[in-house]
């Protein structure tokens, strides 16, 4: 038998190839648009406008509308990974996609750049449709430490395009993830800086809420757009827990190979 | 663009012919206690349409699943092209091409896309034109995969298993989904795709098929080789019985009886039957036309490889 000559067609291309046709499929499904872009949206104007926009002791002496956007970046990236990237991955994997794309070469390193292509684009989007209505609707003030801001949103893109990454590993329907990533999603809304603010909750709230990666990530964004902020911001955690289901989706990847 | 030239292939894989394109020796599949493929060895020679033909479950899929790289052996060796699939499975599946029995793409891609999608991973893929003239895709080329028929979707599948020009193509139940005209109408392109160099690796339940197409076939029962060979020496193998008849009452048996190949002769009121192995018919009709008895009803009824395939599974079970 001979030896064969392969010739490479670039992994970075055709992962952005990929999580272009990703995310092109990802636009016909208005569900997804409506899940991750419009529920955060409206959450956030309601809670915006029952507070309003004058300086409260409650959310730590800024404006309640200021409080909720700077902290909604982190809420929509949370969305996109525990509900949008399961469910897409998942899904995937049900019907036969993985299997198919597996087939003609595509390897796994390039499905997953293009997931993390894909969360990047889809997160951004989200997060500047919040911060455009935050402007246009609530005069959003500018952030205190903008790179910071920055440093903040691309930790907490990492830690839930992982973690989204993780869930899709080991679902093995799409109805499965998105059952289970409501049930994540909701209370970790709620509880993890997208509800009531802290002062307002009870010891047990506040307890559960310090374990929630999204309670750190939403707290690092808002004390670096607002300069002060009464939840934890430990950027350990989310970078840890990014760093698990990273170790977690290889391992479930590798088990599925076998 | 990189290009990586790579290393020869293993010592099992030399002891074949340089046109061996695929090498099993001895593979078996387990999960857990349960044994889906055992003991079974076969190769694959260049230019061939080789079947790999058994009833549901009998291992078919795990077989070619695994010389495709996306499952791994339990035990045995594996060559495909050079490459051992377990290791190089992502670079092996880029040479081959694969049409899976269960897989599908997204709803919503068009088929337009699909095949801009993976002509992309491949360095020199084939016109895309070309491919949809030859699948009749081109009035589908906007249709979203979730709105086509079971036989549109499986001629998308064969024209992505072609789109890089591949060696050796997998196809696994190709005609499942298909109606009997759709059905020959691929058998068709089987054979065309064959006349263009790339090898075939065919993976069917359908003896018919197997019987039409292949120029060498391995039949699976659970798990196991039952047969191994081209489809008539797998008929042959089931004790020669082809039968040749003709009408002549008054031709002397013992001038038959002692032809190459003939075990039984016997009358039947005024048809002559003849019993026997190999070319007997050929013998038969030569003697016939020597003795200047050319008989106008000369036939053979052979037993089929449908008949073979029967008598082997029932025997395996």
């Amino acid at each position: 038998m001979t030896a064969v000559s392969v010739s490479g067609t670039g992994t970075g291309r055709t992962a952005l190839r990929l999580a272009g046709v990703e995310l092109r499929l990802l636009l016909r499904e208005p569900m997804v648009t409506i899940g991750m872009i419009g529920f955060p949206a409206a959450t956030v104007l309601v809670l915006a406008g029952v507070f309003g926009s004058l300086p409260d002791p409650d959310f730590g002496g800024v404006a309640p509308s200021d409080h909720y956007f700077a902290g909604y970046v982190g809420v929509v990236l949370a969305a996109m990974g525990l509900i949008t990237i399961p469910v897409h991955v998942a899904t995937h994997r049900e019907v036969g996609v993985l299997r198919r794309f597996r087939a003609s070469g595509l390897s796994a390193g390039v499905v997953v750049a293009s997931e993390i292509a894909l969360g990047v684009v889809i997160g951004s989007a989200a997060v500047a449709v919040i911060l455009l209505l935050g402007v246009v609707m609530y005069d959003l003030s500018a952030p205190v430490d903008p790179l910071g801001v920055l440093g903040w949103y691309v930790a907490g893109l990492a830690c839930f395009i992982a973690i989204g990454g993780a869930l899709g590993s080991v679902l093995r329907s799409g109805r499965a993830a998105s059952a289970l990533g409501n049930l994540l999603f909701v209370p970790m809304f709620l509880l993890g800086g997208g509800g009531p603010p802290r002062a307002v909750m009870t010891s047990a709230m506040g307890t559960i809420s310090d374990a929630l990666p999204l309670t750190h990530v939403v707290g690092g964004l808002r004390h670096a757009w607002l300069g002060t902020t009464d939840d934890p911001y430990a950027l350990w955690w989310p970078v840890l827990l990014a760093a698990v289901s990273v170790l977690f989706a290889m391992r479930t990847a590798r088990r599925r190979a076998g | 663009m990189t290009t990586t030239l790579l290393p020869t292939p293993d010592a099992a894989t030399t002891a074949s012919s340089p046109s061996t394109l695929v090498d099993v020796r001895h593979l078996e599949k387990r999960y857990g206690p349960t044994a889906v493929v055992q003991d079974v060895s076969f190769h694959v020679v260049e230019g061939e349409i080789f079947g790999l033909l058994g009833t549901n479950g009998a291992g078919k899929t795990t077989t070619v699943e695994i010389l495709q790289g996306l499952r791994r052996a339990t035990r045995g060796s594996v060559d495909v092209l050079g490459f051992d699939p377990a290791r190089s499975g992502d670079r092996l599946r880029r040479l081959i091409g694969a049409q899976l029995q269960e897989a599908a793409l997204p709803d919503r891609l068009r088929v337009g896309e699909a095949l801009r999608l993976f002509a992309s991973l491949h360095p020199a893929p084939r016109p895309l034109s070309d491919l949809a003239d030859e699948w009749s895709l081109g009035d589908l080329w906007r249709r979203p995969f979730g709105a086509l028929s079971g036989g549109e979707r499986q001629r998308l599948f064969v024209a992505l298993a072609l789109i890089g020009r591949p060696r050796i193509v997998f196809l696994d139940e190709l005609t499942q989904n298909l109606d009997p005209v759709g059905r020959r109408r691929t058998w068709e392109v089987v054979r065309q795709i064959r006349a263009t160099g790339t090898t075939v690796v065919l993976v069917t339940h359908d003896v018919e098929e197997a019987e039409r197409l292949c120029d060498r076939i391995v039949v699976l029962h659970r798990g196991r080789v039952v047969a191994d060979g081209t489809p008539a020496s797998i008929v042959d193998s089931l004790g020669g019985a082809t039968t040749v008849t003709f009408t002549d009452p008054s031709i002397e048996l013992r001038s038959i009886r002692h032809l190459p190949g003939v075990r039984q002769v016997r009358r039947r009121g005024g048809q002559v039957e003849v019993v026997g192995s190999g070319p007997v018919l050929a013998h038969v009709g030569a003697r016939l036309v020597a003795l200047d008895r050319p008989p106008l009803d000369l036939q053979a009824r052979r037993p089929t490889l449908e008949d073979r395939f029967v008598a082997l599974t029932e025997e395996a079970s």
